[in-house]
């Protein structure tokens, strides 16, 4: 067995940096410290002032200028709380608006978690022909744009069927699955041990009673995730209502507000009001489920 | 033991072997149909809303077709007036192309150094994470409308702050032609939280031991990100450049209502493709020329994907982890 | 190179739980001391606090003679082995081993000279310009080592280095480990739960337990003379056998009981435990270790005074020795230190030993000759050798010997070594 020769490492090992004074360090800590929270403070108020701006303005009276030469990011002086009631029911419907939403965001919500549980099961747990080449188009579809058949899509729903005007476009096709959604599900569902199904189909089990009875309500985690997305994304929709809706009595939140902007016929403060009304329930929302939503994403694992 | 194997081969009780192709066994025939059923609503999603559009597309490319009139075939008269003909197209790709380089590499930066922020392990990070993921739910109309007043070039409170810090003529913003591209990529800055998300994760997947063998390595911060976080984070780099550049073509809400509408802005400088696909399909109600316009969309985010893999292998590691040996 | 020192460290949680209570802790220059204890003892957390990876709560670590309480890792001049390798996936073995020189801007000739020189005492010559998910488990502890080794560090640091090998593996490596240190004399703390690997190992073992440091010795010293009942029971494979006796003397001499069995002590061993005189007429914590037992058939001609009738539950053929197993109609020591012992072995061990107790039985092992007869059923007689009998305080767990002091923090014990 080789050894080191010990004089040579005598002369390497000398060469060892003074250790600095504990002082410095404990000092270094600090500022960086500092440093940090000075950094998240500034971000943070950076998101937030904007939204306070918007709370000033949405609680003037009519005649009072939204903009002023030294903008007011905080409401001090007005407080019109009733500019939101004129909004939801009085000068504006959005409380019409926001009910048509719901029953496109309830519909949605529905046809999601039913079929992407369904399929993301089929491509977590079972073995079939052609799962490599099925789960390959299943990534094409979440990488193309499905802008780029909204045109026939349209067609096909308008022509055939005559839904111009309805909600069932808007709705329908979560029914058949969304990409990115019965991804998600599928990595979550492949994460359960493989025994509990073996363990479940030697008790009796057959595969129906598997995902209903086993694996969907140990995914509950994941679903909520899905159904979450999906509420964010058909509330905050506004590219499909506007192909398809053509009466305002139909119209979603996301047409309403745009509408206040390009048609420019309401004052500032209620449009601002509208705004902040339109963004409450997915603020709520996200309250309520930041924690799960972020540790969705981290376990989606970008791997996959 | 050798004719016990035999006997439950021929019943399709055994694993079928790599090599051999044997007939499905009762169960193995089983678990395949019941996969399909259970298939079955997304195979019909797939049929109905991709396979039969995408054909109808393509036909659809090289044809006319207008509300009132029905389609006929035209060949590639489509493709040739966007090519040569058709002003705004050119627009709209400039526009995509400017907004893309604009916003990718700076999405891709600053939510990336976001995320290591708010990766720090300090009292009150979850309310910070909080705050700043909070604009990343918001919708785009809604985050739209508020710039627009924020915006304003001559009352809005960004320009008044401007002034106040004594710049005399500050940039007009969405009325101006050069400034309207950016000030969506800064609109968009504000909800880079949501990307942050995505790294945050990346980051959080990152084994605490790595760093602590590079502390004890002698590494100082920047030697860390340099040699742990940077190369650990590539597969969710990619995923971010890939999600970044196809969003690029899809910018629609915030371009629809900064423009009032989908107008393309002053000068065209909002006209971004969607803006104008959707324009050319249900404003003009030309269904086969929007069909080609979207086929260019497919092919370009097609391209772009391709080339990101292409290269991906060159700069993308994953960390060694006994699950995906196998 | 340099000594490492510990004085007066104690690690408190954010959680209130208390990892490490009040440590005092001498390393020698050049010398590989092993921490051991059941997990949660606080052995990693002292490591850790040792790189700069943990804060201190209290006390201080010198290093060479510095504070280092507030010096980032970086600076310390120590390198670890961490229990996962953590080897940087994306670089080669090279690069891997290269990095801190890198970062220490050594010059390109002395980095290579090093890496190369390292990757030959590991064998790693032909691995170098792989990547880390290319290696078996061997080769990446190997490459672990090595990122060690370049360094030439004041000190290595190891976090139950072999703990991710097969056996086979496991003592490949503490041989090549052992050969290594003792080639470079630099100073070692070695972190294991591992019994075995502690006393092969170590030139000095400390054993801990809750956070409190139990004894610390060289590990023929932790073997034969035990602070407390905690370190006998944890020190030695099959562990030792414990139960509860009374001392008695009379004119014959002086005597253990128990369960109707009679021991009768060497005189040489009740002189050099002055202690135990105390203890007469009352009950202490007998140790009997199974390699201290025989089957009483082999040696004949054995005083009557050193054996007890059993009854065999159990033969295991190891070979070398034979296990045997039975039964002592006592109930087993049943403190908090053998709770946390059994706990230490699995869930069923804790569980055998809370039925014993209720049963008032307890099974003890004997390590007897290949040569011994006895079957499973069979009635024979044990034979002990009552000079190695221990004794411990049934109060406070504590050894009952003559000195004291030696035999709790005695490093003291340790300088022969």
């Amino acid at each position: 067995m080789r050894t080191i020769e010990a004089p040579e490492r005598v002369e390497s090992t000398r060469a060892r940096p003074p250790i600095r004074s504990a002082r410095r360090y404990r000092a270094r800590r600090i500022a960086y410290k500092v440093a940090m929270y000075a950094i998240l403070i500034g971000l943070c108020s950076f998101i937030m002032m904007p939204v306070f701006w918007a709370l000033t303005a949405a609680l003037k009276p009519d005649l009072e200028p939204v903009f002023t030469p030294t903008p007011e990011w905080f409401p001090t002086k007005f407080f019109e709380w009733d500019n939101f009631r004129r909004v939801l029911v009085d000068t504006l419907p959005f409380l019409r608006y926001a009910i048509n939403t719901m029953i496109i965001v309830i519909g949605n919500i529905i046809g999601v978690l039913i079929s992407c549980s369904l399929v993301g099961f089929a491509f977590a747990r079972l073995r079939f022909r052609g799962s490599k080449v099925l789960f390959y188009i299943l990534i094409v579809t979440m990488l193309i744009p499905w802008q780029a058949l909204m045109v026939p899509q349209f067609l096909f729903f308008v022509k055939v069927f005559h839904w111009y005007g309805s909600y069932l476009p808007l709705i329908v096709p979560s029914f058949t699955g969304v990409g990115f959604f019965i991804f998600l599900i599928r990595q979550y569902m492949r994460t359960i041990p493989r025994d509990l199904d073996d363990a479940a189909r030697v008790d009796g089990l057959n595969t129906w009673q598997i995902f209903w009875r086993i694996i969907l309500p140990l995914s509950t985690p994941v679903l909520t995730v899905c159904a979450v997305f999906t509420f964010l994304g058909s509330w905050n929709n506004l590219l499909g209502p506007l192909i398809y809706l053509d009466d305002d009595s139909k119209f979603t939140v996301a047409i309403g507000l745009a509408n206040l902007v390009t048609r420019a016929d309401t004052p500032w403060n209620l449009t601002m009001a509208a705004n902040l009304i339109t963004v409450l329930p997915t603020v709520i929302v996200y309250f309520f489920v930041q924690k799960k939503l972020i540790g969705g994403i981290a376990s989606v694992g970008l791997k996959g | 033991m050798a004719s016990l194997d035999t006997a439950t081969d021929r019943a399709g009780l055994a694993t079928p072997g790599r090599r051999r192709k044997p007939t499905k066994g009762l169960i193995a025939r089983k678990e395949q149909r019941a996969a399909y059923l259970f298939l079955s609503p997304w195979l019909f999603g797939l049929a109905a809303f991709w396979l039969i559009p995408l054909v109808a597309s393509t036909l659809l490319s090289f044809s006319e077709y207008q509300i009132i009139k029905s389609p006929h075939w035209i060949g590639l008269d489509n493709y040739r007036e966007m090519l040569f003909d058709d002003r705004t197209f050119w627009v709209s790709i400039r526009v995509t192309l400017k907004y893309m380089f604009l916003s990718v590499p700076l999405y891709l930066v600053i939510g990336l150094l976001l995320s290591l922020l708010l990766n720090l392990k300090i009292r009150g990070i979850n309310l910070f994470r909080t705050i700043l993921f909070l604009p990343s739910v918001l919708s785009g109309v809604a985050v739209a409308v508020l710039w627009v007043a924020l915006l304003n070039p001559d009352v809005g409170a960004v320009n008044e702050l401007l002034r106040s810090l004594g710049m005399t003529d500050p940039p007009r913003w969405l009325d101006s032609p050069t400034w309207a591209v950016p000030s969506v990529v800064l609109v968009g800055l504000w909800g880079i939280g949501g990307g942050a998300i995505i790294y945050l994760a990346g980051l959080q997947n990152i084994s605490a031991q790595l760093y602590e063998a590079a502390l004890l390595d002698g590494a100082g911060p920047l030697q860390r990100f340099r040699y742990v976080t940077l190369p650990m984070i590539t597969p969710t780099l990619l995923f971010v450049l890939l999600t970044g550049l196809i969003d690029a073509f899809q910018v629609f809400d915030i371009a629809y209502v900064l423009s009032r509408g989908g107008q393309g802005g002053l000068g065209d400088s909002l006209q971004f493709y969607l803006i104008n696909l959707w324009n050319e399909a249900f404003v003009n109600g030309r269904y086969g020329y929007a069909s080609a316009l979207a086929w260019v969309l497919v092919i370009a985010a097609t391209v772009v994907i391709l080339a990101i893999f292409r290269t991906s292998g060159r700069w993308v590691y994953y960390e060694y982890d006994p699950e995906r040996a196998r | 190179m340099a000594e490492i020192a510990l004085e007066g460290v104690s690690k408190v949680f954010a959680d209130g739980t208390e990892a490490v209570h009040t440590l005092d802790l001498d390393i020698p220059d050049g010398r590989l001391m092993v921490l051991v204890g059941p997990s949660g003892c606080g052995k990693t957390t002292v490591l850790r606090m040792v790189a700069g990876l943990e804060d201190l709560t209290g006390g201080r670590i010198l290093i060479g003679g510095d504070e280092v309480n507030e010096v980032p890792p970086g600076d310390r001049d120590v390198a670890m082995v961490f229990q996962n390798y953590a080897l940087y996936p994306h670089m080669t073995v090279y690069q891997n081993m290269a990095l801190s020189l890198k970062i220490r801007k050594i010059k390109r000739a002395e980095m290579d000279r090093r890496v190369r020189e390292a990757a030959e005492v590991l064998h790693l010559e032909d691995l170098l310009q792989k990547r880390p998910r290319e290696l078996s488990g061997g080769q990446r502890q190997r490459v672990a080592m090595g990122r060690a080794i370049v360094r030439e560090p004041q000190a290595f640091l190891m976090d139950e280095p072999l703990s991710n090998l097969d056996a086979k593996l496991r003592v490949q490596m503490r041989a090549e480990i052992l050969r290594i240190q003792k080639d470079l004399r630099v100073t070692t703390i070695y972190v294991t739960h591992d019994q075995v690997e502690a006393m092969t190992l170590g030139d000095l073992v400390a054993v801990m337990k809750k956070g409190v440091l139990q004894q610390v010795a060289a590990p023929q010293e932790l073997y034969a003379n035990p602070a407390n009942l905690f370190v006998g029971g944890f020190i030695g494979s099959p562990a030792m056998n414990l139960v509860e006796a009374t001392v008695s003397t009379s004119d014959a001499g002086t005597f253990v009981e128990f369960a109707e069995n009679r021991l009768r002590v060497p005189d040489e061993v009740v002189s050099a435990r002055p202690a135990l005189a105390s203890f007469r007429g009352r009950t202490v914590i007998l140790g009997i270790r199974p390699e201290g037992m025989e089957d009483a058939a082999l040696v004949p001609s054995s005083s009557p005074d050193s054996r007890f009738p059993i009854t065999v539950d159990l033969r295991e053929g190891m070979g070398s020795d034979v296990y045997l197993h039975f039964t002592i109609a006592a109930p087993p020591v049943f403190t908090e230190d053998t709770r946390e012992l059994a706990a230490d072995v699995d869930e069923k061990a804790l569980t055998d030993l809370k039925e014993q107790a209720s049963e008032r039985r307890s099974t003890f092992i004997a390590r007897a000759s290949p040569e011994s007869a006895a079957r499973v059923g069979e009635r024979i007689e044990i034979l002990v050798d009552t000079r190695k009998l221990y004794f411990f305080d049934p109060a406070t767990g504590a050894s009952i010997g003559g000195d004291r002091a030696a035999a709790t923090v005695g490093v003291a014990g340790s300088s022969g070594v």
